[in-house]
């Protein structure tokens, strides 16, 4: 039941990672409720703020995106990584644990993927010790 | 001629010509060893100019002030804002000089790789060799344990008051309206409990990574002595070993972040690197 209260963002890119979800509602995949999606119009769009401020709320964050190459804006994903390089190197070495922020690129194709990923992330998230909302929760 | 001799020569010479408004230096402080920034637009003003231990700001920040041909006496961290915010269009290389000159504080700055200007029309001395930077505080931090790493940052954090000092002498900090200022929509909360100020200082520790040259400015500038310096140079350590390169020192190479390669690193991705 504890775990029911959990919530985490999924920031996914319009054009391959949403979709890719919507696909795994369609093809009736099941994956965790307490995933929170908010769509964005690339991976590119993701501003570290986002991520950061996410966190406040909530007790994890996936960022999905477009594979490598697939980009619907060509190179916004590809921008993007060297930022997510930084911000998960960063979010480390304030003493993060692994699993709570994760990234990873899925397509529009990627249904069972978009399943998989989330149902994977968010068990991990549950197993993690409780969130402090960086200092906000008691 | 000693260097502080060079520069007052140059800089009065650059004022008679009219080829600049203004030379931006440093004068003394009113508190001792520490020194001013200084604004000298005639010749008499220019012999107020000292250039020792303590002139340890970053002059760069303030170019954009003036919108006639500013002169600078640049050391390493000031000409390497200044390539970067040339590369940003917020400087136009022809309408500055720079007067080059090593850093007259080392020690201040332990670690630091270029204490002599990178670019400059003039040199006031001799370029002086480069040291070498292990990154050795960053590592050491990176081998404490997770929770250790935590506590000490949000002890760090909780320090913070939001005076917005660190933003404000910073040179890569230029925008009109930052983030943590804007209402519509409220980005951050204005408050200083912890949450907020962790959020504002990951923010901005991103928003200046790629550009951020650790002149270590927004850590003298700090009142609370929040150790900023040691999320700065994380970055910088890491676009050094994901990217190899290092900000500010090429007018051509483009900013870090603003550019990317087909085989960029992923470490990120969930799985690691293979998972593509
Ligand atoms: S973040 Fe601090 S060290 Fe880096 S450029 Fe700005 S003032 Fe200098
Ligand atoms: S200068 Fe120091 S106290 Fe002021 S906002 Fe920056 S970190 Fe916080
Ligand atoms: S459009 Fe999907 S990552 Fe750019």
């Amino acid at each position: 039941m504890k775990n029911m209260q959990k919530k985490v963002v999924a920031f996914l890119c319009n054009w391959c990672s949403y979709a890719g979800a919507d696909l795994a509602g369609v093809s009736r995949f099941q994956y965790p409720p307490h995933i929170r999606i908010i769509r964005i119009p690339c991976s590119g769009r993701v501003d570290p703020l986002f991520i950061f401020n996410a966190l406040k709320y909530a007790d994890g964050v996936l960022v999905a995106g477009c594979h490598p190459g697939d980009c619907h804006y060509t190179s916004g994903n590809l921008v993007a990584r060297r930022k997510f390089a930084l911000i998960k190197s960063l979010l480390d070495f304030i003493g993060l644990e692994e699993g709570r922020v994760q990234f990873d690129w899925i397509s529009a194709a990627e249904g069972n993927k978009f399943a998989e990923v989330a149902t994977k992330v968010a068990g991990e998230i549950d197993n993690l010790p409780q969130w402090d909302g960086w200092g906000e929760r008691k | 001629m000693t260097v502080l001799e060079n520069i007052k020569a140059k800089a009065k010479e650059l004022l008679e010509a009219k080829e600049v408004e203004v030379v931006i230096g440093f004068a003394q402080g009113t508190l001792p060893g520490k020194c001013t920034p200084y604004f000298a637009r005639t010749t008499e003003e220019v012999e107020r100019f000292v250039w020792q231990d303590g002139c340890n700001l970053n002059l760069a920040n303030y170019l954009s002030k003036f919108s006639g041909k500013v002169g600078i006496i640049a050391k390493g961290c000031d000409t390497r804002s200044i390539i970067n915010l040339i590369k940003e269009n917020q400087v136009n290389r022809e309408r500055i000089y720079i007067i080059g000159a090593n850093c007259p504080s080392m020690g201040s700055c332990h670690n630091c790789r270029h204490p002599q200007g990178v670019i400059a029309d003039f040199y006031a001395e001799q370029v002086q060799l480069n040291n070498q930077d292990d990154f050795s505080d960053v590592e050491a931090f990176e081998e404490l344990l997770s929770e250790e790493r935590k506590n000490y940052f949000y002890q760090e954090m909780s320090k913070c008051i939001r005076c917005y000092a660190c933003r404000n002498v910073c040179p890569a900090c230029y925008c009109k309206e930052c983030f943590v200022e804007e209402n519509l929509p409220c980005w951050l909360g204005k408050t200083t409990d912890l949450a907020d100020n962790i959020i504002f200082h990951l923010t901005r520790t991103m928003h200046v990574a790629g550009r951020c040259i650790d002149c270590g400015a927004c850590v003298r500038a700090c009142p609370m002595e929040v150790n900023l310096s040691l999320l700065n140079r994380k970055l910088l350590k890491d676009i050094q070993e994901l990217f190899n390169t290092e900000p500010g020192l090429s007018l051509e190479a483009e900013p870090v972040l603003n550019e990317y390669k087909e085989d960029d690193p992923q470490p990120f991705l969930i799985g690691g690197e293979e998972s593509v």
